[in-house]
């Protein structure tokens, strides 16, 4: 094994650095038209009207298409994951509205014009009349019984309510030293990749077949997807994922304009290109929760009990699984914590904000924010120390598997470990001993921990979240590898480490290997990326197809240098025999050979250089156990977050001084790219905890549409980032490696929060929000003052 | 139409573009040089970054007319024949991108401050790529490949 | 996408410029980084607009006693050029929001017709005493900063005026400045720029805290007297979706203060002021 473990560039490094790299809006077809749509600017009305006939006059126009029309050439789009299927309420989502809109900006009509600027300035012709309805946008407001309903059929907002958690929390909290009490909120903040959608649809009348070009995460899910809202049979459709311009969650399926742009080609026959802008990339929430959390410690620290009601605005209903993320803020809330009792209400909640879609997190950045508040609660409320009281109440690591209250099923780690590198890096005494210092010069640093437990590469019986993958690996005559597979990569470059995975196993260079993804016609169905599952279950699947690839050459290697296979061994493009460097035949002369001498020297094999493989990972269990739980991840990366801030007490202000993550992902295929992820993740998670959030007008419009006013971080709001690194394997993965990708943004999030707490202790500040942008830390301050 | 005449990563070129057209979009659709990319079209992330007369600049918030007798750089135009730019040589050594979008603005505005200042600390380095944004990275990797670049490009004049 | 075309000029000099907008209600650019994604966006539209770029209206020159900033000077010409003759322009030319690309476009005289309540410019122009010159074809005026923001994205240039020059009182003194900015990406939410006058006293001008700067005159450094002064001219506080006006109530004194401790180090340190008495306390 030389390729696995080593920080291979990336595949695709040349031709992004030479602007090579061909993204969805790069793409142009003979006879391509341009899509722009109308969206409503109101949050909640039914439709009375719309007045097309200005916008079909404009020039370059071909189509103006209304909901009412769409509606009588699609159907609704099915959910990614189904929320009835969940034990929830589904609503119909159609690709435009009919009759009514419940959110401000959701799509109403639709231009196809020769350009993009025609279709544009058509769109803004269109008249839309409507009936304002009531409307409301917050999620506690929409679960009262007087609420305004989005749906007519429904009887309330209430997209799935449900209860998690073992143990008797009234009792434990009946005997506990120490209960505190908290709301808890997290602002609404977005994924923002830097490429926003796109798509590129083309109907070809001839054979009545419909090719997609798309910014997406799932190919094949989306293809299922399209067959259904279309009325097509997926046969006829390929599905092609253009190079992604990041992701983290928003390009997995279930938008309007996934199907709106494939019938607006089936409508006019020719290739209609449709690019979000930023303002539209906005609308799409990435999380949203309230938490009414109790808990009760010992006066040891021991946390015994947590009661959590926890109230999510998904804002109006997609078929995008972001509904269902606030499940996982439930599920993950005991974390990497031996709390015996906890008890998790969920509410997930309609509202006439646009909808969530998923988001790198996928809830559990939800329940890492809350959970780990709660902590640094407890060792407020006992006078201790936060480092301690997370030590004392980590899953030890002689407990695994560990099934938590809340029902996962822990594989492995060492909390303790991450700890003690997290301290270690931060110099943690000294640094206390500097946060005394400061403070007696009225200066205010702060020292934030956080813990995360990122269950990774999920698997969701009956919906598209499948815990498992396919790969062909397969040879050509010359030894060149093509390695086709289910998994796909928004840009993290999973398909270098498939390479990796794929060089060592079946023993060739990897300068010889191409790995291809994201195509229907090309690769086996799989599931495309999502849970951190590409090295997971794409680096299991393609280790088990290159496995098989390798016996054959090594069979029939074996035979051309007349020895028994078991005597030889292939590796760097040669089969040779074990011990005997100089006995040895090239890769690709005994390929030729299995392809052209089927009937002598290679007669004991089938004479197919390719294998096609799925990779179920142990540890997948859908069968409840006695108290109900479930336990549908294989794999739990863990890390532990250390902020050190300094907060302007004038201003509000927060500055970060030092970030360090200590991090556990098992095995790592290629360290660079993990890397790279963790850094991304983290500074995500700074984003939400100090600057991002979506702003809404009373009205429920967008008010923060541009960079100026949703703040992602940029390299000067930043303090140099550190890992650490630890490796506890998976014993359920192929080569012990756990999901990675995912974790970072909840846990910066808390370490954050829980910093800036710390540094106003003197002022008695308990932070119960994110984000904390200057004037929320300010208002906090003057709060406290004032008690 | 209004015809304009530009220097395009060393050739002349001429297109015929409305008055209304984004430089972006004139690279991207008439030149068809479209590893400039649009990111927000309000000036803020940077993905559309060219150079024009050796200055970067944000493509989108530049009217295509108005370049003209420009000499403009873009991504396209940094490797050489001898192959890649010593700044992209070391973005792919030092994993300087995810998933390349925001190459453009990285690659570009990297190259400017090294030939104002051809060994930058960290804090010139971060000043340099402050107008522009990455969502894959965290920009660590992004400063070491540009001091990686200084580095050798230091060693190797 | 910008949806409608329009006649684009692009004078080579400020004659051109003049007659190019006589009659029309043109648009002018500048260094276009507001303009154009404003024209993107439809906030702005325009049939007619004349591109400065090229008039030869950019560069630093002294006049007398004065230094003279051409309305096209960029911010990245600032930084090069304005070290001698206008260092409090240079500094927060190195300040601006949007990385070097921004700078190598961005003007200052832009930014000044622009006039965004949260652009840090206007004010500063007005701590420094500036003048904004006015060409059209009825002739040239002077107007002082003070006079020229008359609110927000409004100036009291005439729409046949084009902005073609600042006009600075040379030589600079002492500048103190404090700008407080939530993040990288965002716009100042409150700045305080501040120059000690000659017969005695400060003026500081307040900007991102109100529509328009807010000048504000000053007896003394003393901390009590500057936030009362700042809560006596902040009376309709500027609210964004960044920053309502409550916060900036708050913090505009923050600003002030620390503007004004800033310039009291400057002269200290070049020997201009002798160091605080321990009475006078330390301004926070």
């Amino acid at each position: 094994m030389t390729a696995i473990g080593t920080s291979v560039r990336k595949a695709d490094g040349e031709v992004l650095l030479t602007g090579r790299g061909r993204f969805v809006d790069d793409y142009v077809l003979p006879g391509m038209m341009h899509a722009a749509i109308v969206r409503s600017d109101v949050a909640h009305a039914r439709i009375t009207g719309i007045d097309t006939s200005e916008a079909e006059r404009a020039p370059g126009v071909e189509l103006v298409l209304t909901g009412e029309r769409a509606a009588r050439h699609s159907g609704p789009i099915p959910h990614f994951i189904d929320p009835a299927a969940r034990g929830g309420r589904r609503a119909e989502v159609r690709c435009l509205a009919v009759d009514k809109v419940v959110h401000a900006g959701q799509a109403v009509a639709a231009v196809v014009a020769r350009t993009r600027r025609e279709a544009e300035a058509a769109a803004g012709l269109v008249r839309v009349g409507y009936e304002r309805l009531p409307h409301v946008l917050d999620a506690d407001a929409a679960l009262r019984p007087d609420a305004p309903r989005l749906y007519d059929d429904w009887p309330d907002n209430v997209i799935l309510h449900n209860h998690y958690g073992t143990g008797d929390v009234d009792a434990a909290l009946e005997t506990a030293d120490l209960v505190v009490t908290e709301t808890i909120r997290i602002g609404r903040s977005t994924t923002a990749p830097m490429e926003p959608r796109g798509y590129l649809a083309s109907w070809d009348r001839f054979d009545e077949s419909l090719t997609v070009h798309g910014s997406v995460q799932n190919p094949h899910q989306l293809r299922w997807m399209l067959a259904r809202s279309l009325g097509l049979d997926e046969t006829r459709i390929r599905v092609v994922t253009a190079r992604v311009g990041g992701s983290f969650g928003l390009k997995m399926q279930g938008h309007p304009e996934e199907t709106l742009i494939c019938l607006l080609s089936r409508l006019t026959g020719a290739p209609v290109k449709w690019i979000e802008d930023r303002r539209e990339c906005f609308l799409s929430g990435a999380r949203e929760q309230v938490h009414r959390v109790t808990v009760g410690a010992m006066r040891d620290g021991r946390i015994v009990a947590v009661r959590d009601r926890i109230v999510a605005n998904a804002g109006a209903v997609t078929a995008q699984p972001g509904w269902a993320m606030p499940n996982m803020s439930a599920t993950t809330l005991a974390s990497g914590y031996l709390v015996p009792n906890v008890e998790a209400e969920l509410h997930v909640v309609a509202t006439n904000k646009p909808p969530l879609n998923a988001a790198r997190g996928f809830g559990k950045d939800g329940a890492h924010f809350v959970m780990e508040r709660v902590v640094d609660l407890v060792a407020r409320g006992l006078g201790a120390d936060p480092a301690r009281v997370r030590r004392v109440n980590f899953v030890p690591p002689d407990r695994f598997p560990f099934r938590t209250a809340t029902g996962l099923n822990i594989d492995s780690g060492d909390f303790p470990g991450l700890l003690d590198k997290a301290l270690k890096a931060l110099d943690y005494d000294a640094l206390r001993d500097r946060q005394r210092e400061l403070r007696s010069l009225g200066r205010h640093l702060g020292i934030g921990l956080a813990f995360e437990l990122t269950p990774e590469s999920a698997d969701g019986p009956g919906t598209f979240v499948s815990g498992f993958d396919v790969t062909t690996v397969r040879m050509n005559m010359s030894g060149g590898v093509t390695v086709l597979t289910g998994v796909t990569s928004p840009g993290g470059g999973n398909d270098t480490a498939i390479a990796q995975i794929v060089c060592d196993e079946l023993g060739v260079p990897l300068s010889w290997i191409q790995v291809v993804q994201g195509d229907t016609d090309r690769c086996p169905s799989g599931f495309g990326n999502f849970s951190g599952r590409g090295m997971v279950v794409g680096g299991g699947s393609a280790a088990l197809a290159a496995r098989d690839v390798r016996a054959k050459i090594a069979t029939v290697g074996a035979r051309m240098l007349g020895v028994s296979p078991d005597e030889v061994e292939v590796t760097g493009g040669v089969v040779r025999v074990s011990g005997e460097p100089d006995r040895s035949v090239p890769v690709p002369d005994v390929a030729a050979a299995v392809l052209t001498r089927a009937f002598a020297v290679a007669s004991e094999v089938e004479p197919v250089l390719e294998a096609t493989r799925a990779f179920k990972p142990g540890n997948i269990n859908h069968v409840p156990d006695e108290r109900g739980r479930i336990q549908p991840y294989p794999t739990y990366s863990n890390c532990l977050h250390a902020a050190v801030v300094e907060v302007d007490a004038d201003t509000g202000l927060t500055e970060l001084v030092d970030f360090v993550m200590a991090h556990d992902c098992g095995v790592v295929i290629n360290p660079a790219l993990v890397e790279g992820q963790a850094h991304g993740a983290i500074v995500m998670g700074l984003g939400a905890a100090l600057t991002e959030e979506l702003v809404y007008d009373d009205e429920g419009r967008l008010l923060s549409d541009r960079f100026k006013s949703y703040l992602l971080p940029r390299a000067g709001d930043l303090p140099k980032v550190r890992l650490e690194h630890q490796v506890t394997p998976s014993p359920f993965t192929m080569y012990g490696n756990k999901g990675a990708g995912e974790a970072g943004v909840g846990g910066a999030q808390a370490a954050v929060a829980n910093a800036i707490e710390d540094a106003l202790a003197p002022f008695g500040v308990t932070v119960t929000q994110v984000p904390l942008p200057a004037p929320v830390v300010l208002d906090l301050i003057e709060r406290a003052r004032s008690k | 139409m209004t015809r304009v005449n530009l220097t395009v990563n060393g050739r002349a070129r001429e297109i015929d573009v409305e008055t209304s057209k984004l430089l972006v979009h004139a690279i991207r659709e008439d030149l068809g040089l479209t590893g400039t990319h649009v990111g927000c079209l309000t000036g803020d992330c940077g993905a559309c970054t060219v150079r024009v007369d050796g200055a970067t600049v944000k493509s989108c918030s530049v009217l295509a007319v108005g370049a003209e007798g420009a000499d403009l750089t873009t991504i396209e135009g940094l490797a050489g024949e001898d192959g890649l730019h010593p700044v992209q040589r070391a973005f792919w050594d030092e994993f300087g991108f995810q998933c390349g979008y925001c190459l453009p603005g990285m690659l570009l505005t990297a190259c400017e401050l090294l030939e104002d200042d051809p060994d930058p600390d960290d804090d010139a380095i971060v000043e340099a790529i402050n107008g522009n944004l990455c969502r894959c990275t965290g920009y660590a990797a992004i400063v070491r490949s540009i001091r990686c670049a200084a580095d050798r490009m230091k060693d190797t004049p | 996408m910008i949806t409608q075309n329009f006649a684009y000029h692009a004078p080579t000099d400020l004659e051109g410029v003049v007659a190019a907008l006589a009659g029309h209600d043109a648009v002018i650019v500048g260094g276009g980084t507001m303009v154009v994604p404003d024209l993107t966006h439809g906030r702005t539209s325009a049939d007619v607009v004349v591109d400065l770029s090229r008039a030869g209206l950019s560069g630093i020159t002294r006049a007398g006693d004065t230094v003279v900033v051409g309305a096209t000077t960029t911010y990245t010409r600032l930084l090069r050029d304005g070290g001698e003759q206008v260092p409090p322009l240079r500094r927060i030319a190195g300040g601006i929001t949007g990385g070097p690309q921004i700078r190598n476009r961005g003007t200052v005289g832009g930014s000044a017709c622009y006039a965004n309540p949260s652009s840090e410019v206007p004010a500063v122009l007005v701590a420094l005493g500036a003048e904004l010159r006015l060409v059209s074809a009825a002739g040239v005026r002077e107007v002082a900063a003070a006079d020229f923001f008359t609110g927000a994205f409004t100036t009291a240039r005439r729409p046949d005026e084009v902005l073609a020059a600042l006009v600075l009182p040379g030589p600079a003194g002492p500048f103190g400045y404090h700008k407080l900015k939530l993040a990288e990406s965002s716009w100042p939410i409150a700045t305080a720029a501040c120059v000690r006058l000659p017969g005695g006293g400060l003026r500081l001008a307040l900007g991102g805290v109100a529509a328009t700067p807010l000048p504000v005159h000053l007896e003394s450094d003393d901390p009590g007297h500057v936030r009362a002064e700042v809560g006596r001219v902040l009376t309709e506080p500027w609210s964004d979706v960044l920053a309502d006006g409550d916060y900036r109530r708050r913090v505009a004194p923050v600003a002030a203060l620390r503007a004004v401790r800033e310039l009291r180090a400057t002269e200290e340190s070049r020997g201009i002021r002798e160091p605080r008495s321990a009475q006078e306390g330390e301004p926070r």
